[in-house]
């Protein structure tokens, strides 16, 4: 403690504004990593949230993915012996066409059963339907709302509210307000419930039902209820308790989490840099100061001590700032990615509070502290061993040992090996990531000789197109090696990451919009609901030859999509016509002939799955699903294996008849419409809307605007990754401020002596600013190298672990000579403060430094 | 060729520190005076002042009739890199550039010509008897011979002025008179004004003026 107080407190004060920089690297990367688990937490949470508010107290859910099944199915499950209780339940987000509020969640239930399941605590109602719910039943029109709701909207009973149906926007009439308690908390308050008969009709389910909710009889258990029911209803169904619906929706966001978190770690990796550069420069600079303690008899253990605990404090501060930073943040971020899951997933959740947990903040707080203490280790180790002779001994003391470098190439090698070996042996998951971390360590470890190399090469270059500024600047980086390549890890570290997820991107973007061309070549798209990725809303099956009649219609091809879970992974089952889809796209096979899965899917003989479904799933051609239907277990053979983008965790396609039969469903997500030749399709488009827009609610989308919204969706997706680029730019972009200000002031002198010849101020801003630049280039040419590999790895990481999507490796090269000026840019911004510092101090005492 | 008129320098720290009071100092163009006085008498100060290092808290002071007062620092700068050359005690040579390197950073900053650069400072290496040490580090020379490139660079434009702080304090005996021989042979070769601060009578002795500093004021001003 006396040591921290005599020499670490007035060094700490002297170079504040390092140890602000210092602390801010840890603030980001503790504050990312918080933040994201955070938001993601409380998505998870939100949707919970509602399942268990919806679920009252029921135990069991009968389910059949999204496609529902036939009301048949509810005498079935009534009449299991170990049943108290079963109620059919309709469920679906509509618009209820109030501007701000997003979408309204319907809960369509049968009121005279349900009570025993839910409590509907009435706060406001007609005391007839309090007393009697036929009341309520007896009017079609009736709604409930929650209080929430109806305050923010300034609605009360007998307020009516338009929700756009599948039949268009129809008048509902409030009958009674939901008290706060029970089941208001679910989807953020966005509640209402309304007869089941009714949700049936306004959502085009006809007599089916979403699920049915399951209370066991006394007395009888869970698991025996659980167990009745499987054996009654056969493997078509699910029957899971409310909380399975969590765990699919946590598989549906397995691929988005484990981003989140390979960022958030790639940006504690940067901010690891930072520290350990801020205390290699302090225990460069407190040589002579760690001499005189060695020989007035402070042991290693002591030096090394007091370089820990500073880590320590420094860590604890940051991680402690950090963790506020991120819960600040989450919030915001939780309601963003909430709204992309909505419009994306069609995943009915609403973030309205926080799920903070300590413990994951604790866990921040601790990888901070980690990361600040790890990075500070080899600092501090060599802060022991200076010899206190050498130490008090004037003269060079940055250069990196030879015995050093050559330690670290040998090392980088040894990881080279390895990733080699690993690389040759990837199927194996453990080994492909070993490879992964060998091949990155390897190029950190390089980073250092590199960066040498690198600072000499570019002497000639600089000194030749500005002789004096770019000689001092180049000689300012060669002579400060453990300055220097610590920021340009950092940097290198951050742009390998922004190449692998640019390279992602990049592949993705063109494997979307090829798949767009090839898949997603109708004219126009006729839906239930501006948001495609929404499913809870059909047409009746007459929408297609009703389509068919409108003059300039060339063809209509009507799909049936919905999620499903398979072997406990959800994924989608498209019903298609697939010889007319056949006729007009063309997809990109990956297994299998193209015509040869068209005819025997046709034909209901076999079906075709994306790459994704092959790869999550561990399938190959010829390998039989066995799918879940109301009537029974369907078991098809793979017959081709496509590139398709429809569902990421994995698309089946099935010909339309297959699924009408084994489903009894007739209704329709979409219809796919082409226009007769020499039609103008604007036209066209108008005669549809004119023709059913009666009849039904309905969305005519462009090929264009549905291209756009895919677009755009894909835009939302990546922003966040984006944004975690900026934030690892950013903290690389500390580390060159924090190296300049260390340069400036090691240079104090040596830029004195030049304004003292006859420098200008902008000649010896411009001695800064190349230095700031040459750091920039040196990383965007190590962190090109290093990304490059980082996207071979991040490829394979998608294909094997994040969504089974296989992309082609394209380098992002426009990508990254956008990231050209961003780096310079930055890194220039960076050199301004140290620039106008440089220029600013005496020059007298300038000349006197030592 | 240089002129201070009613020159006083105050250092505004923590206490109030009065460095140079008063000072009044004509030096004529080709003169070559010597500043001596005890430690913390404001000789550097003085130095610092005529050579726009740093700026007086009050009164004049003229370099070929130009008040330095009135001028912006980058003015001041282009001053002192056409007027002024330095030579330090410690020689202030950058060490990462080796000698032509270090003499020919003034003529970089100034955008000659590298050929002509180049040169120049081949010539100046020449003059100081270095010529064979173009190459060379500041770190592979002895300390006469830093001095010796400190003082070529000093003249790399050939300026009217050379200033120089205690040229020979970092020197043993023998290497000091060697500089000082070589500062009297360019003075006589390129008739420079010259002003040396200096404790060593025998440097102050080889001048045609000694002007003594004694807490800041001008306590004697000898003309041999």
């Amino acid at each position: 403690m006396m040591l921290l107080r005599l020499l670490s407190w007035p060094y700490l004060r002297r170079h504040l504004l390092r140890w602000i920089l210092t602390v801010a690297g840890i603030v980001l990367g503790v504050g990312v990593f918080v933040a994201m688990h955070t938001a993601n937490r409380s998505i998870f949470r939100a949707f919970d949230t509602t399942i268990d508010r919806i679920a009252g107290t029921t135990q069991l859910q009968v389910s059949a993915g999204e496609f529902g099944f036939d009301e048949s199915i509810l005498e079935r499950v009534q009449s299991v012996p170990e049943v108290g209780v079963a109620v059919p339940v309709v469920e679906a987000t509509v618009d209820p066409n109030i501007p701000g509020q997003g979408s309204l969640l319907i809960l369509g239930i049968d009121m005279t059963g349900d009570r025993s399941l839910r409590d509907y605590e009435l706060t406001d109602a007609d005391q007839a339907i309090i007393d009697d719910p036929l009341v309520f039943l007896a009017q079609p029109d009736s709604l409930m709302v929650t209080t929430e709701f109806a305050e923010r909207n300034h609605l009360a009973v007998n307020s009516k509210v338009q929700l756009a149906t599948i039949e268009g926007n129809r008048e509902f009439t409030i009958r009674g307000l939901m008290s706060s308690a029970g089941m208001t908390r679910a989807f953020g308050g966005n509640l209402a419930v309304m007869d089941i008969y009714a949700a049936q009709q306004i959502l085009g389910r006809g007599r089916r039902f979403d699920r049915i909710d399951v209370r066991a009889k006394e007395g009888v258990t869970i698991d025996d209820g659980q167990a009745a029911l499987k054996a009654a209803l056969g493997p078509a169904f699910d029957v899971d308790p409310p909380s399975a619906r969590g765990r699919h929706f946590e598989a549906l966001l397995q691929s988005y989490s484990t981003a989140m978190m390979i960022s958030s770690l790639f940006a504690l990796m940067v901010g690891m840099f930072i520290i350990y550069n801020s205390f290699a420069i302090a225990v460069t600079h407190r040589r002579s100061e760690i001499g005189v303690l060695r020989a007035l008899g402070a042991t290693r253990h002591q030096i090394q001590t007091l370089f820990l605990v500073e880590s320590i404090i420094a860590g604890t501060l940051g991680s402690v700032l950090g963790a506020a930073v991120g819960i600040t943040a989450a919030l915001v971020i939780a309601q963003w990615i909430s709204s992309v899951l909505e419009t994306a997933g069609g995943v009915a959740q609403r973030v309205t509070e926080l799920e903070v947990d300590p413990t994951l903040i604790a866990a921040g707080v601790m990888a901070g502290i980690t990361t600040s203490v790890v990075a500070a280790w080899i600092p501090a180790r060599n802060a022991a061993r200076v010899d206190p002779v050498q130490a008090l001994q004037k003269g060079k003391y940055q250069v990196l040992s030879m015995g050093e470098n050559r330690r670290r190439r040998w090392m980088a090698l040894t990881a080279f090996l390895i990733a080699s070996v690993c690389l040759l042996l990837s199927d194996s998951k453990p080994l492909f990531y070993t490879g992964y971390l060998a091949m990155m360590g390897a190029g950190l470890l390089l980073a250092p000789a590199l960066t040498l190399f690198l600072s000499k090469g570019l002497r000639p270059v600089l000194r030749r197109l500005l002789p004096a500024e770019g000689t001092l600047a180049a000689d300012s980086l060669v002579e400060a090696p453990r300055r220097t390549s610590a920021t340009v890890s950092a940097l290198m570290l951050s742009l390998a990451m922004v190449v692998g997820f640019g390279g992602f991107a990049h592949s993705f973007y063109s494997s979307i919009r090829e798949w767009m061309d090839n898949a997603l070549n109708p004219d126009f798209f006729v839906a239930p609901s501006e948001n495609l990725a929404t499913r809870s809303l059909t047409f009746p099956a007459e929408i297609s030859s009703v389509i068919e009649r409108v003059d300039g219609v060339d063809q209509v091809q009507v799909v049936r999509d919905a999620r499903v879970t398979y072997h406990g992974v959800p994924v989608m089952v498209i019903a298609i016509e697939t010889e007319k889809v056949a006729s007009t796209v063309h997809r990109t096979p990956v297994a299998g002939s193209l015509e040869e899965m068209n005819r025997l899917t046709a034909e209901g003989k076999g079906l075709f799955v994306s790459e994704s479904f092959a790869t999550n799933l561990k399938t190959k051609m010829g390998d039989v699903v066995e799918l879940p239907t109301p009537s029974g277990l369907l078991k098809l053979p793979i017959v081709g294996i496509i590139r398709d983008y429809s569902d990421l965790r994995g698309s089946l396609f099935i010909d339309r008849s297959v699924y009408r039969a084994w489903w009894k469903d007739d209704t329709v997500n979409i219809a796919r419409v082409y226009v007769r030749k020499g039609q103008n399709v604007e036209a066209v488009r108008q005669r549809v809307i004119q023709t059913l827009s009666s009849r039904y609610r309905l969305l005519v989308l462009t090929n264009r605007e549905v291209r756009d919204w895919i677009m755009k969706l894909l835009d939302q997706w990546f922003g966040m990754t984006y944004n975690q680029i900026v934030v690892a730019v950013l903290v690389a972009v500390l580390g060159i401020v924090n190296t300049l200000t260390v340069s400036i002031t090691d240079r104090k002198r040596e830029l004195g002596v030049m304004q003292a010849v006859g420098g200008l101020r902008n000649q010896i801003r411009w001695t800064v600013w190349i230095e700031a630049l040459t750091i920039g280039v040196m990383g965007l040419i190590l962190g090109t190298c290093l990304g490059a590999v980082n996207l071979y790895y991040t490829l394979g990481m998608i294909k094997r672990d994040l969504g089974g999507i296989g992309l082609d490796y394209i380098f992002p090269s426009a990508f990254m000579m956008l990231m050209v000026p961003i780096i310079l840019g930055a890194a220039w911004i960076a050199a301004l403060g140290p620039g106008e510092a440089a220029v600013r101090g005496s020059l007298v005492e300038a000349l006197e430094y030592e | 060729m240089v002129s201070l008129t009613h020159v006083s320098k105050i250092f505004d720290g923590k206490r109030k520190a009065t460095a140079l009071e008063d000072i009044d100092l004509h030096i004529d163009k080709g003169h070559m005076v010597s500043i001596v006085g005890p430690s913390g008498s404001g000789k550097s100060t003085l130095l610092n002042l005529i050579g726009g290092l740093d700026r007086p808290t009050s009164g004049d002071i003229r370099i070929d009739g130009e008040n330095l007062s009135e001028l912006s620092d980058d003015d001041l700068t282009r001053v002192r890199r056409d007027k002024i050359g330095f030579v330090f005690q410690f020689f202030n040579l950058l060490p990462t550039l080796n000698c032509l390197e270090n003499v020919a950073l003034p003529l970089h900053l100034r955008k000659w010509p590298r050929r002509k650069i180049e040169d120049r400072a081949q010539e100046l290496l020449n003059l100081v008897q270095l010529g064979h040490r173009l190459e060379h580090l500041p770190d592979e020379l002895s300390g006469g011979e830093r001095q010796r490139v400190a003082i070529a660079r000093a003249l790399s434009v050939y300026p009217p002025i050379l200033l120089a702080d205690e040229p020979t304090g970092n020197l043993d005996t023998k290497t000091g008179q060697e500089i000082l021989k070589l500062v009297d042979d360019l003075h006589a070769r390129l008739g420079a004004t010259i002003l040396i601060v200096t404790h060593d009578s025998e440097v102050a002795e080889r001048c045609s003026r000694t002007v003594v500093l004694r807490d800041g004021r001008i306590v004697e001003d000898r003309r041999q």
